[in-house]
């Protein structure tokens, strides 16, 4: 009994700390979940052969499993985003890294940003011409440098001291993109709309702990040195433990301005709303009252899926351990 | 009620303070009732706020324009942005190198382009464009940030991010008598920075922020950690969501969350009714503020 007293406050924390993760991992108390997007924008059942839309399909599927292996192993949140997104920039369908959209001189010009909700550290890239994977060059700007945002030949400078190889311009470019910048410029309407494809990701690991990686070419036609949000930490990226994960796609100057992503985030914790909620007002009343579309997945610590939009569409995908998997395109599949 | 309140820096206040403080106190000064007489006409917040910014790029005593902080290679590399409380318009240029007033330029994108932020040589492009004239990169470099650059180049530095010479972003944030709210912040960032490296500056809703009926702020100091915080967009979201008054907010993101990320620096803020907040974590902040209700300073150290 003696002994037993002695020791029992120890004793008790010990096991309690062996036990509380053991328990929470045999009830699935903490999920793991990914959710990736592909662009939101007008995307018409009639314009998508199915060949294409089972392209598209199968692209978010791959890049969703990739992020979410990552997860089930164990791995960070950081590293699931990462990996979702890099496949995303790997495929020429999506307006990120290969396949992204070329600005008014013909140039893909690429952003990236991710963030770390446990540390609200943060990296980001812009205005880079030569970085195959613009999302690692953004993590390597989080975790190598004392910066958040580097931008354009000086970004650039520091892939090549991480060891990054550059891959020329043309590596990015596809037939596909040159016909539309071609289409764009012959058209006398300024809509640089052609843009749909921004690619993006929010995940949970087994911490407890939310991530958040965006990757994009930004506008067609864009004008060179162009920035939309998807760089912008609180507009296009956020991550906080303490909130939410989020990563945003549409009209990127409408994002910075309503800085979207952190104001999510905002909305969860000082109104105290559902993410869901939070989701719905910032997407379809304060952007919508812009006269802006666009969308964005968000997801938080307690496992909730959010991927919301006011557009025709949104490529999209989700993967969690309660059992969800799935992948959408239009509003309702 | 009108009101202005600008800055020129937070950070350690250099050693020699006393015999340089009444320059930068006058030039503040003067900077403050220039803005100020716009308001006091009935002019916009907006042009307050572009002019006085403009005028302390001008001043090579300020981290901003001529006389901005110097890159690795000895380059000025300048950011800007200024955002309308009215419609929560905004416009920012980052990393340019030959725009004599970046301000104007962040005011230009706002005004005349579909975007918000225009980088680099493409930022350059667009002030062509724009017919606003290029100035060769040594108008920005004076003596003083190229004797900076040679110190921390000689490993005379305080820390990776903050030296004692980066005391100088500069900024501005007023309410006119229509009650809308504008803010502008300008800086060439940190002394021997990375070429390309972006701060919190041109950053909408890190370093600048404005929204009628809420609250206009522009931020300095650690630009990566205003970043990370999203410094200017939290303080309004705590004004609007949480029903903080603007003071609390600025105090709790200044003393609370951007040190809990490990930096410091300080916000210039006014309020919806015209108040105006100055706080600060840093030894000092070149400051000044003005008020139609008869509150006029200019201050260095607390």
């Amino acid at each position: 009994m003696a002994d037993v007293k002695r020791f029992s406050p120890g004793l008790m924390l010990a096991l309690i700390a062996l036990l509380v993760p053991a328990l929470a991992c045999a009830q699935g108390a903490q999920p793991i979940a990914i959710v990736i997007h592909g662009g939101a924008g007008v995307i018409n059942r009639a314009d998508l052969t199915r060949e294409r839309e089972a392209g598209y399909r199968a692209g978010l599927e791959a890049a969703r499993d990739a992020g979410f292996a990552v997860l089930e192993r164990g791995g960070s949140s950081l590293d699931a985003v990462t990996a979702a997104v890099r496949m995303l920039e790997d495929d020429p369908q999506f307006n990120a890294g290969k396949g992204a959209v070329l600005n008014r001189d013909g140039i893909a010009e690429l952003d990236s940003s991710i963030m770390d909700g446990k540390t609200l550290k943060a990296g980001a890239v812009a205005g880079v011409k030569h970085v195959k994977n613009p999302v690692e060059l953004a993590k390597a700007v989080m975790e190598k440098s004392p910066h958040v945002l580097l931008i354009s030949g000086g970004a650039e400078e520091f892939a090549l001291q991480q060891g990054f190889a550059l891959v020329p311009n043309s590596y990015f470019r596809t037939e596909s993109r040159v016909r539309q910048l071609e289409r764009m410029k012959s058209s006398t309407s300024d809509s640089g709309s052609g843009s749909k494809g921004t690619v993006g990701a929010v995940a949970l690991d087994r911490n407890g702990n939310l991530a958040a990686a965006t990757s994009t070419g930004g506008m067609a036609n864009k004008m060179p040195g162009r920035v939309g949000d998807s760089p912008i930490i609180g507009a296009g990226t956020y991550a906080n433990n303490a909130s939410c994960a989020v990563s945003a796609t549409g009209d990127g100057e409408y994002f910075i301005r309503s800085v979207v992503a952190h104001d999510v985030c905002a909305l969860v914790t000082y109104k105290g709303i559902s993410l869901e909620a939070a989701a719905r007002e910032v997407i379809h009343q304060k952007i919508e009252g812009l006269a802006a579309t666009g969308g964005v997945i968000a997801l938080d610590t307690a496992g909730n899926i959010v991927m919301d939009f006011n557009s025709g569409g949104m490529f999209r995908a989700a993967r969690d351990s309660r059992g969800r998997k799935d992948v959408a395109i239009y509003g309702d599949r | 009620m009108h009101s202005i309140a600008i800055h020129g820096g937070a950070g350690a206040v250099p050693a020699d303070l006393i015999s340089r403080g009444a320059h930068y106190a006058a030039s503040l000064s003067g900077v403050l009732d220039a803005a100020f007489d716009i308001l006091e006409r009935g002019g916009t917040s907006l042009d307050a706020v572009t002019t006085a910014v403009r005028a302390l790029e001008d001043d090579p005593l300020f981290n901003a324009g001529r006389g901005a902080a110097l890159t690795r290679e000895g380059w000025a590399e300048l950011d800007a942005a200024i955002m309308d409380g009215r419609d929560q318009r905004a416009g920012a240029v980052a990393s340019v190198r030959h725009v004599k007033n970046p301000v104007d330029l962040a005011r230009r994108v706002m005004e005349k382009s579909r975007h918000v932020l225009l980088v680099s040589t493409g930022a350059e492009e667009f002030a062509l464009e724009e017919g606003l004239p290029l100035v060769p990169n040594l108008y920005f470099r004076t003596d003083d940030r190229r004797q900076q650059l040679a110190h921390e180049q000689q490993g005379r530095r305080v820390s990776d991010l903050m030296p004692v010479t980066s005391l100088g972003t500069v900024g501005a944030v007023a309410r006119d008598q229509h009650g809308n709210l504008a803010a502008a912040t300008s800086t060439g960032g940190m002394t021997n920075k990375r070429q390309g490296r972006v701060g919190d500056s041109p950053i909408i809703g890190a370093g600048t922020y404005a929204k009628n009926g809420v609250c206009a702020v522009s931020a300095t100091g650690h630009g990566e950690y205003f970043i990370r915080a999203v410094a200017a967009y939290h303080i309004a979201s705590a004004v609007e969501y949480r029903g903080l008054t603007l003071d609390a907010a600025v105090r709790e993101l200044v003393h609370s969350r951007v040190p809990t990320l490990g930096g410091k620096g300080g916000i210039i803020a006014v309020g919806a009714q015209g108040e105006i907040v100055m706080d600060f974590s840093t030894e000092g902040m070149f400051r000044a503020a003005r008020a139609s209700g008869g509150r006029r300073e200019v201050a260095i150290q607390r």
